[in-house]
This record gives structure tokens, C-alpha cells and sequence, in this order.
């Protein structure tokens, strides 16, 4: 077996054989005799009549499934009309007598080494719209040649597509029903594609390098558009395992459609708010399909995914965050301020691009310079980035959270950078909002001292995966102590009891985000214990709604008092698994029942 | 400037007769072709200049300012 890793950019798990389509364009250049000059001419314009054709089928296809995706191909429809491409390869075809196909390639040629010299990441990669319009015009230059849905006509279903480079008006095309999922040698989170993908729930993997150049057709693959993995030829007990976790896909995926439209109260009448981890404002595309309740952690950092931190001005963040903002508006945003250490803040784009790292980043230096820190160490970035936020504040229901937290000097210190802002605001004769301001509780000593945090700010918000991490001293990476990474550990149960008890006395909203909410086990346990807010991302809502409508919160709170007399894991897990039986195993995915239930 | 606002900017500027030029430091562009509006790359907060010419020019160079001013957000896009 062979395992490549790149960019995981749909979630979901695909087992199927492997499909190859390389896009590598081949063209055919030659002079053409004076006479058949007005015949190319004719035929690139017959071509573009065909391209348009397409174009706004495939829109229209689109905007059906998922109601915000046409613009993408808006965009190329203008590019097919653009003077910069098909009026030059006309131009080029009259005035040098070559044929249709050459030309096109010229002007393509001319417009991407304009794109190339560009700066900004987002508009290089524009690029491949252009790529992707000239590619299709190139194939309706071809007579017969057939695209999409045709091309793959005898493909059996359930395949799965290994390609170079996947284009979004290809991706398209593609008749899904065939295909499982997907994997391309190019692209990033940001491509056009990966939205796509994600809005189609078709698993998807882009930045292999070179996936399209090792996988024989017709071999078996496996991929896991959450990781990033692509599996090729896998031994029979690792497509057992990979079985399992797809069943559970599957599950969560037809729950979604239910749950979605459906409000998280538990049994008992208990309303409890749902909200997404968003990374990239596309991400929110997905916060509104599974039904959140709004974004409850954006981490903000992941704008140096697209964006150099040089070029990161606060004009630049401010449209970051209006769009957010209006996008979810009336629905509140909760935007963390910039979680990153010094390393990171120089080479951000790469860590993210090597694989979703902000967990794994963070355990090189978890106790350094970072966070809150680090931004009160570099006051212009936090002041750029708070002045960029109560801009954007108008636009929307924001809440701002300060991370990593250990003390209440640092948020007093965070405040008055944000005191600074809004005079910089005003003596720029523009408004500064009054707007919520949180702490993350997620190092011990904030938990310990919640009560004080509680009293000055207006919510409190509990990162569970470094609480845990800090309050146990495991590190999570070391597979030599992971296991003692435990959520359910008396003292993280005690903690959290602690915070709620201190938020609840002073009256303070409380929420919790962190991969503890999404656990069907625990999310009941949590609400026990007195929760009624979290945040999680966004495929895991529909599990978690569909858990909250089948407890009650009084008997979670029976079971959250018994367990937190007792003093092991093992003891506490055997006792919430007992109370919680049957819920537990209809959101677990083998269970035949589960259809009948949704 | 991203492609969804480039694309409300081109549309806007093609529902126009008069020739449209949007200049960014010493770059000027079709202000009709969305390749050009691209290619100027012009961030946000960047100032652009915009002229037109012709019989509906006044009417022109207001809506595309107005379309700027808004953000590109409000508008929406029929193509």
C-alpha cells in the first residue's frame, strides 16, 4: 500500500477504483492558407457560441444544488467574452494566418503571463478560471469531442476520479453518481473546486503532486477528504477500517438533511445553541447549510492562509470581516483574535497548506510567545486587526474573543489596545460600536480564576482541546502519553464544572468550543454540567442536533452529579455509556434502526 | 479586486454605451473586461480611477462609483 498525503478539502471517505483524467493540453499549431482564415475565425466563434451554452447550463445545474455557487461561472462566462482572450485570438488568427487552436493558445498564453507576475495569492489563482474557459474552448474547437457527462458515460459508479488538475467547470460536469470522490495533483482550500466539492458532499483531496502519476487506472484507492489521505492499493483490513468510519459518513450526511432545518432543544424543553469553527470564510457556506446558529469561533489567523502578513491591511481584514458578518448577519460571529506564534506569523501559508496544522503547529512552542502574547508584544498588528474588526462591527453581530488568556493583566492589556482602535477610529471621524468582548478559557490558571474573568467581560468561551491538554500536561503529539489525553477525566470534569458554577454567578454567557462538543458521548455530559452553547465544526452539527433532541437535560444532570463523585475514567465512561445506550448507538453508524429514525 | 466583484463591475459597465477606462497607478484597463479589471489588481482600499466616454458617460461613472462605494456588496448580479 501506498499513502499520499495532501490537502483534505471535503470531508467524507470515498473506497473505489481509480478513474485517471489528465487535462494536460495538447495542441496542434500550423499556418493556415490566406483563404481559411474567415473558416478559424468561424470556428472559434462557433466555439465560444458552444462554451457560453455550456457555461450557463452548468450555472444553472449549479444554483439548483447549492444556491450560492453560480457566480464562479458568472465570472467565466465574461472571461469567454472577454477582448483580452477570444478578440486576441481572433486577432491573432487574421493578422499571422494560423490556425484556431494555436492562436487561442497565444492569447491564453499572453493572459497568464500577465496573471503570473501578480502578487495577491487569490488573484494568481484566478488564473485557472482563465485556464479552465480556454480549456474549454479548446475542446469545443475539436469536432466530436465530447465533454463531461459524455466522457465518462461507460465509468461504473462508485469510482473514484484521480486527476492532474480538476477545473470547476469540469468538476461540473461530472456526473457524480459515478464517481465517490475525488483527488487532484493541484489546487488549495481556496480553489474553486474545493467549494464545489464540499457543496456537492463529494470527498475530495487537491495538492497530492504527483497522485495522477502513481495510480494505475482501475487500482483501488481510498480517500479521506477529512485527512487528507489518499490510499492506494489498500490491504483488505485497512479497507475494513476505512468501511466503518464511510458508514458513519454516510450516516451523518442523511441525518443532515434532517437536522438541519431542525432547532437543537433537547426533550425536555432545554433550547441549546449549535454554532460552526469557521477557518475560511467559505467555510461559512457550509455553517449555513448544516443549520448553525451562528459562527462561534472564527479563527482569524487562517487569513494568512491566502494573505501575506505584509499585505494583510486593515482594509483587507475589514472586507474579510464585513463579509462574514453581513453573510451571517443576524446571527452572531465570534472572531478570535490572531492565534498564531512568531514562526507561524512568517510562515503561515505553508503550515496550513501541509495539512490543516494548527493543532499539530501549536505543540512545537504551546508555551511560548503566541496568541494574546504575542499580539501584545506587536501592538500595531493587534491594533491594525481590532480597528479592521470594529469597522466591520456595523455589518453585523460580532463578538470578539481574545485566545490564550492567563491572567486578567492580559485582557486588561487587550482591552486597551482596543480602547486605542476605537479612538483611532473616531478621530478618523468613523463609528466604533460597542462590541462584546470574551476571553478564551483554556489555560488552567483562567479556569481556576473564571470568576474574575466572569466579572469583566461579556461572555466567556471554553477551549476544551488546550484545557484539557494543559490541565493533564499530555501532549497530545506524543504517542508515548497520548492516551492519557482524556476528556473525561475527573479534574477536566471538576474544571468545567468550576467554570460554569463561576460564569452562571455573575451571570455571563458561557459557550464551549473544541472537539469535546461533537463527541455524542460527551455533548450530553456537557449539557449536564450546566452548557447550553457550542461550537464545533460544521459537519458535525447534524450528529449533535440529532443527540440533543433525544436527552433530557434533567436526567444529564443526574448523570453529571453521579459521575463527578466518582475517581476513574473507566468508572465515569461505563456510567454515562449505561445512561446514555440507546442515544449513543443511534448516532453511531451500523446501527440498523437509524433510518427508521430520522 | 475578486472575481465575484469584478464580475458586478464589468456587468454594470457593459450595461453602459460609453467606453469605460478604470485606471490604477499607471495601469489603465477596458473597464468592460473582466480579465483587465483583474489584472489591475487593485486590493481593497486601493483608490481606482474610472472615466467614460461617451453619450451615457455621467450615468456611467455614477453607478460604477456607487457600485465601488458599496462594498460590491448590496448589488445584486443578474448575469
Amino acid at each position: 500500500m501506498q499513502r499520499l498525503t495532501g490537502i483534505g478539502v471535503s470531508p467524507g471517505i470515498a473506497i473505489g477504483r481509480a478513474v485517471l483524467l489528465l487535462q494536460n493540453p495538447l495542441v496542434v499549431r500550423f499556418p493556415v492558407k490566406a483563404g481559411r482564415v474567415d473558416d478559424e475565425v468561424a470556428r472559434l466563434e462557433r466555439a465560444r457560441r458552444l462554451s457560453e451554452e455550456q457555461l450557463r447550463e452548468i450555472k444553472a445545474r449549479v444554483t439548483r444544488g447549492a444556491s450560492d455557487l453560480g457566480h464562479l461561472f458568472d465570472a467565466q462566462i465574461l472571461i469567454l467574452q472577454d477582448p483580452m482572450l477570444l478578440a486576441r485570438a481572433i486577432d491573432v488568427v487574421r493578422r499571422e494566418q494560423v490556425n484556431a487552436e494555436w492562436a487561442l493558445q497565444r492569447a491564453f498564453e499572453d493572459v497568464s503571463a500577465i496573471f503570473d507576475e501578480i502578487e495577491d495569492p487569490y488573484l494568481r489563482e484566478r488564473r485557472g478560471d482563465v485556464a479552465d474557459v480556454a480549456g474549454r474552448l479548446r475542446m469545443n474547437l475539436g469536432y466530436g469531442r465530447s465533454a463531461g457527462r459524455e466522457l465518462f458515460r461507460d465509468v461504473e459508479e462508485g469510482s473514484v476520479l484521480i486527476t492532474d488538475e480538476l477545473t470547476p467547470s469540469m468538476a461540473a460536469q461530472v456526473d457524480w453518481t459515478k464517481f465517490a470522490g475525488f483527488a487532484s495533483d493541484t489546487g488549495s482550500r481556496t480553489y474553486h473546486t474545493a467549494i464545489l466539492a464540499r457543496s456537492l458532499h463529494v470527498p475530495a483531496i487537491v495538492g497530492l503532486g504527483d497522485a495522477s502519476a502513481r495510480v494505475l487506472p482501475g487500482s483501488t484507492v481510498v480517500i479521506d477528504g477529512a485527512t487528507g489521505d489518499l490510499l492506494i492499493n489498500p490491504a483488505e483490513d485497512e479497507i475494513e477500517a476505512t468501511r466503518a468510519r464511510a458508514a458513519r459518513w454516510a450516516r451523518a450526511l442523511r441525518s443532515y438533511e434532517h437536522y438541519r432545518s431542525v432547532p437543537a432543544v433537547t426533550g425536555d424543553g432545554l433550547a441549546i445553541s449549535i454554532q460552526a469553527n469557521v477557518e475560511l470564510p467559505d467555510d461559512l457556506l457550509f455553517a449555513q447549510e448544516y443549520g448553525a446558529d451562528g459562527v462561534g469561533l472564527y479563527r482569524s489567523e487562517f487569513l494568512l492562509a491566502t494573505i501575506s502578513p505584509d499585505a494583510l491591511s486593515e482594509d483587507v481584514q475589514y472586507e474579510a470581516y464585513r463579509a462574514m458578518l453581513q453573510r451571517m448577519a443576524p446571527l452572531p460571529v465570534t472572531v478570535r483574535t490572531f492565534d498564531v506564534d512568531e514562526e507561524q506569523l512568517v510562515s503561515w501559508p505553508q503550515g496550513l497548506e501541509r495539512g490543516r496544522a494548527a493543532t499539530a503547529a501549536r505543540s512545537r512552542g504551546p508555551l511560548g510567545l503566541r496568541a494574546i502574547r504575542l499580539m501584545l508584544a506587536r501592538r500595531d498588528m493587534f491594533r491594525t486587526q481590532l480597528c479592521a474588526l470594529l469597522r466591520a462591527a456595523r455589518h453585523g453581530r460580532l463578538r470578539l474573543l481574545f485566545p490564550f488568556v492567563s491572567g486578567i493583566e492580559e485582557l486588561r492589556e487587550a482591552r486597551a489596545v482596543l480602547k486605542e482602535a476605537a479612538e483611532e477610529l473616531e478621530r478618523r471621524g468613523e463609528t466604533a460600536p460597542a462590541v462584546p468582548v470574551g476571553v478564551m478559557i483554556e489555560i488552567p490558571s483562567a479556569a481556576v480564576t473564571a470568576d474574575l474573568f466572569a466579572r469583566e467581560v461579556d461572555f466567556l468561551s471554553i477551549g476544551t482541546n488546550d484545557l484539557i491538554q494543559y490541565s493533564l500536561a499530555v501532549d497530545r503529539t506524543d504517542a508515548r502519553v497520548s492516551r492519557l489525553y482524556e476528556p473525561l477525566h475527573p479534574a477536566v470534569l471538576r474544571t468545567l464544572r468550576h467554570i460554569v458554577r463561576a460564569a452562571a454567578h455573575q451571570g455571563t454567557p458561557l459557550a464551549l468550543c473544541g472537539e469535546m462538543a461533537s463527541d455524542p458521548v460527551l455533548l450530553p455530559l456537557l449539557i449536564g454540567l450546566g452548557l447550553t452553547e457550542f461550537s464545533m465544526s460544521p459537519s458535525a452539527i447534524p450528529v449533535a442536533k440529532q443527540v440533543i433532541c433525544q436527552v433530557r437535560a434533567a436526567n444529564m444532570r443526574r448523570v453529571a452529579q453521579r459521575v463527578l463523585r466518582m475517581a476513574t475514567v473507566e468508572e465515569i465512561e461505563r456510567h454515562l455509556l449505561a445512561s446514555l445506550g440507546e442515544v449513543v448507538r443511534r448516532a453511531t453508524p451500523d446501527d440498523e434502526r437509524v433510518d427508521g429514525a430520522t | 479586486m475578486h472575481a465575484r466583484a469584478a464580475a458586478r463591475f464589468v456587468h454594470t459597465a457593459s450595461a453602459f454605451a460609453s467606453r469605460i477606462r478604470v485606471a490604477h497607478g499607471e495601469k489603465v484597463m477596458d473597464g468592460k473586461s473582466i480579465l483587465g479589471i483583474l489584472l489591475l489588481a487593485a486590493g481593497q482600499g486601493a483608490s481606482l480611477t474610472i472615466s467614460a466616454d461617451g453619450c451615457d458617460e455621467v450615468a456611467a461613472v455614477d453607478a460604477l462609483v456607487a457600485l465601488v462605494d458599496s462594498g460590491f456588496g448590496e448589488l445584486p448580479c443578474n448575469g
